[in-house]
């Protein structure tokens, strides 16, 4: 798997720093392109603000529809940085050197995203105070803070400062770099980002450490997040399904499989977009798929225990809803699509070794994962609600809404729209530590032949 | 870059363990030759000492077989007596047969550092075979499926009436069948070494078993192919074993147990245990057997870690279904946290919680302590004990529920605690003498350690200086 290739420093400098020092053609016209999406999308937000939120399709007794859904994945596709960075770090897996910073950039934008949702879904975005300060101070109404809905937003910022600090002292050395390639305002921008970034024994020191500490303070914080994301659902027994002691790590590892699945689509576009075919080369996509079937088989263990344990109690409305979530129309459909994209098609391709090492069918499997990871969490919260229930006039009421569609296809725009201003100025693939894999890269003879080796400190 | 080997074997002896210890220094290559020649003299290392155990392990486990009979004998209807048999059996198959993931997990990360550790972790799970065992009366003992004319719940649903009997079986037999192909798949090459290095009836069933094998590049590649294949199933086996373990002989059994979590929860708490195991079983032939030379502190570091990490999760699995009981509040809900945490068996929910997980967090949370070979291992000591308490809590809280409510939508009134008696004693320390007398026995004939993977160890490591300091420089074959 290890396609050894003697890249030196020079080259790297000039080929990775190409985004910054010497902009593609393309960047400026998709860059206006997905702005107008982005203002649109604003502009709707806008207007559903303005309005209320009768613009959607949500009503009684589906009050948690397409936002809520946007919103889970997005938290999922976070996951992506602290898994690829964070856990690969601590476990010196070296294939992980180019694949670390678009990770941990992918988890900034897209918690970013996703906290936006909630505020879109209260329809009065700024009544979300009341989730902190008490509601009526007279009257002592205080917030529940026992609740999740407390916690999320308290994880959630957490693990967006956690991420952000950790991108900014992985990117200490590229700004030194930057710094020292740069004049005028661009210079200035780099001089002060930079923290005085010399590159001497000291400063990888304490950059070194620094990684690894927050490596290891962010990985409960990571699972934290998806777990208190799913405790929103799991500890409402009043809604079938969605009471299961398996939502937390359940939520967990699909957020692994549709973030990792999101670093792979990343990548691609990266390698063809920059033309790094050195740096991003199909051994790395080789990794990913092994680590994704992986990921992917464990998440499927999971859904299998949820659904056999959701109707174990034989309890007749948990039937019923299980009935209605798989065999009755739309739903079956959805759920077929969601089997088909989100495992059996995309596991049955990485299967092959040919798959893994063909970056366009990476990037469509990839793709496939994120459809069926949405479609996922869309049937874990919409069917429950919409399911008629004792006492309840209205159901099967939620058809979203067309604005409901497009501020979902924004968010899309959005996070691309962020991944692209930030390619302009700070490279994406850590130059740092490809230099630092050309110097651990060695290899050993052993009888007649020589095998790649790899540095490893002693401590 | 340059490499330059650092002089072997520089240092030996208690002042270089220590040395060792202090500073991690890199571990000095040792020569094949040398290698095969003492890693085949472990079957006959220390002969009287290792044969004096085994006598008394066997004793202890004749005892056990006996004890259990007469129970048979006088108490085989009553189900509630059979509750520390099915924790001894759950703790058993957790800790023996979580053992050979962390050989599995190794070899197909391709993780140097635990090829010196492959083939006792392998070993370990020949307990299978004694778990089985144990299962028999545990599975006559099972309700059936159809109590008092009307089915109870479980994960069988409409199946066959006998469905739990027959699946606990295949599974366990399942499981026997790839655990011996798994030991085999990884011992060919040292079958061969037995073959050309021993005398006697070992060379005899060296020859045997070795298959011809001579080394060629399509042996290796067919050898390769065979541990990951019989890797695979092991794991999908062990997983499966769980599930039915855990569903069908504890959460079945008490009625309003729902809990999606519980077969993830007792295969975490499994490996857990299992890596507890390889750590004791590597601290005690590094002492007894004399193997300082090829068992470094990276093995027990990188264990080390692993345990911790697996402590965490044992944490998060059990706050996940916690958690969502408490907020719950449904009478099934409250069951659970009444009957299975506070209820009868609560200090040993309470001592369970400190040594699988509390104690175990706080010591081998520091560095210092994964790096030291008496301290993992101290680490690993706690772990047990507290996974054989928490399967204390939970089967023999299931195995008390009188089968005459079974079909309760909850369990409202809470049987009482029961303690162990002299027979269930005898059961379990038969039943763990047993497991321990089969390893030893199994290392009387297989060098604790494979020779071919230490072997490789030395191959792909190489101690060289970069720059100031001392680095060690690691092969990775495709």
């Amino acid at each position: 798997m290890q396609q050894r290739r003697t890249i030196d420093q020079i080259h790297t400098n000039r080929v990775l720093l190409n985004g910054q020092l010497d902009t593609p053609k393309w960047w400026a016209p998709t860059v206006i392109v997905l702005g107008i999406i982005v203002a649109i999308g604003f502009f709707l937000i806008g207007i559903m603000v303005n309005k209320g939120l009768g613009v959607t399709g949500l009503s009684r007794p589906v009050y948690w529809g397409l936002f809520i859904t946007t919103f889970v994945f997005w938290v999922g596709i976070s996951h992506a940085g602290i898994m690829i960075s964070a856990i690969l770090r601590l476990s010196q897996a070296e294939w992980r050197r180019p694949v670390t910073r678009a990770a941990e950039l992918l988890t900034v934008f897209s918690l970013l995203t996703a906290l936006l949702f909630p505020l879109m879904h209260a329809g009065r975005p700024w009544r979300i105070i009341y989730f902190i300060l008490p509601y009526d101070f007279a009257r002592g109404i205080m917030p529940n803070v026992r609740s999740p809905l407390i916690w999320d937003p308290v994880a959630i910022s957490t693990y967006l400062t956690g991420s952000t600090l950790f991108l900014y002292i992985a990117l200490l050395p590229d700004l030194g770099n930057l710094r020292d390639r740069t004049t005028g305002w661009q210079n200035a921008l780099y001089t002060i980002l930079a923290l005085g970034w010399r590159g001497n024994p000291r400063q990888w020191k304490l950059q070194t450490v620094g990684g690894i500490l927050l490596s290891a303070l962010m990985l409960p914080i990571f699972v934290s997040v998806h777990s208190i994301v799913s405790w929103d659902f799991a500890v409402t027994p009043a809604v079938e399904g969605w009471h299961s002691t398996i939502f937390a790590p359940y939520f967990v590892i699909g957020a692994v499989h549709s973030g990792v699945s999101a670093v792979v689509t990343m990548m691609a576009l990266m390698r063809w977009l920059w033309k790094w075919e050195d740096f991003i080369r199909p051994e790395h996509f080789d990794a990913l798929a092994r680590l994704l079937i992986v990921v992917a088989t464990g998440w499927l263990a999971f859904t299998f225990l949820e659904l056999l344990f959701a109707v174990y109690g034989l309890d007749a409305p948990e039937l019923e809803l299980r009935d209605m979530q798989i065999f009755q129309w739309p739903w079956n459909l959805l759920f077929v699509t969601f089997l088909f994209t989100g495992y059996i098609i995309p596991v049955g391709m990485w299967l092959q070794k040919s798959v893994r090492n063909n970056i366009a069918l990476m990037f469509w499997s990839s793709l496939f994962v994120n459809i069926g990871m949405w479609l996922e969490r869309f049937m874990i919260i919409v069917p429950g609600l919409a399911r008629k229930t004792p006492f309840v006039y209205t159901w099967e009421a939620y058809r979203p809404s067309g604005l409901e569609w497009f501020i979902l296809f924004w968010s899309l725009a959005w996070v691309t729209f962020l991944m692209l201003l930030f390619s302009r100025f700070f490279p994406l693939v850590p130059l740092f530590e490809q230099k630092e894999s050309q110097t651990f890269g060695d290899s050993i003879k052993i009888g007649r032949v020589r095998v790649p080796a790899i540095v490893r400190e002693a401590d | 870059m340059a490499s330059e080997a650092v002089h072997s074997g520089a240092h030996s002896g208690v002042h270089a363990e220590a040395h060792e210890e202090a500073h991690h220094e890199l571990p000095a290559r040792v020569e094949p030759d040398v290698t095969t020649s003492e890693l085949i003299a472990t079957t006959e290392a220390n002969a009287t000492g290792v044969r004096n155990w085994m006598w008394i392990l066997g004793a202890l486990t004749l005892v056990g077989i006996v004890v259990a009979f007469v129970k048979v004998l006088i108490e085989w209807s009553d189900q509630d007596e059979w509750g520390y048999t099915a924790a001894m059996v759950a703790f058993l198959f957790s800790a023996f047969g979580g053992a050979p993931l962390v050989a599995i997990a190794g070899t197909l990360a391709k993780g140097n550092w635990v090829r010196p550790i492959a083939r006792f972790a392998a070993l370990c799970s020949l307990v299978s075979i004694i778990c089985t065992i144990w299962m028999i009366p545990l599975i006559l003992n099972l309700p059936m499926l159809v109590v008092d004319g009307a089915r109870r719940r479980s994960i069988w649903f409409e199946g066959p009436d006998v469905s739990p009997h027959i699946w606990a079986l295949v599974a366990m037999i399942t499981l026997i069948i790839s655990a011996l192909g798994l030991i085999y798949a990884y011992a060919i090459p040292d079958f061969a070494a037995m073959r050309d290095h021993s005398t006697g009836w070992k060379q005899r069933f060296g020859a045997w078993l070795a298959r011809g094998w001579i080394g060629t590049t399509v042996q290796w590649r067919t050898m390769r192919m065979r541990i990951g294949m019989m890797g695979t199933l092991y794991f999908f086996t062990f997983v499966f074993v769980h599930f039915i373990i855990s569903t069908d002989f504890a959460m079945s059994l008490v009625p309003g147990w729902r809990d999606a979590i519980f077969p993830m929860y007792h295969a975490i708490s499994s490996i857990q245990a299992g890596l507890a195991v390889t750590v004791i079983g590597l601290w005690a032939a590094r002492k007894y057997l004399g193997l300082e030379k090829y068992l470094h502190l990276d093995q027990f570091w990188s264990i080390g870690r692993l345990m911790f990490a697996f402590t965490l999760l044992w944490g998060y699995f059990f706050i996940s279904a916690f958690i969502v009981f408490w907020y719950g509040r449904s009478g099934s809900d409250q069951m659970w946290i009444d009957y299975l945490i506070l209820g009868p068996y609560f200090w040993v929910f309470i001592l369970a919680m400190l040594f699988i997980w509390f104690t175990p967090w706080w010591w081998l949370i520091w560095n210092r302590v994964r790096r030291s070979y008496n301290g993992t291992a101290i680490g690993a000591g706690l772990i047990l004990l507290g996974v054989f308490l928490d399967r204390v809590r939970l089967y023999v809280a299931a195995w008390t529920v009188p089968e005459d409510r079974i079909h309760e939508r909850f369990l409202t009134e809470y049987p009482s605690t029961v303690y162990p008696d002299v027979m269930d004693i005898f059961i379990m320390v038969g039943a763990l003498a047993g497991s321990i007398l089969l390893i030893l026995a199994a290392t009387r004939v297989l060098p604790i350690l494979s020779i071919w993977d230490v072997q490789q160890f030395n191959l792909l490591y190489r101690p060289v200086e970069y720059m100031k300091t001392k680095v060690s420089l690691i092969g990775k074959p495709d």
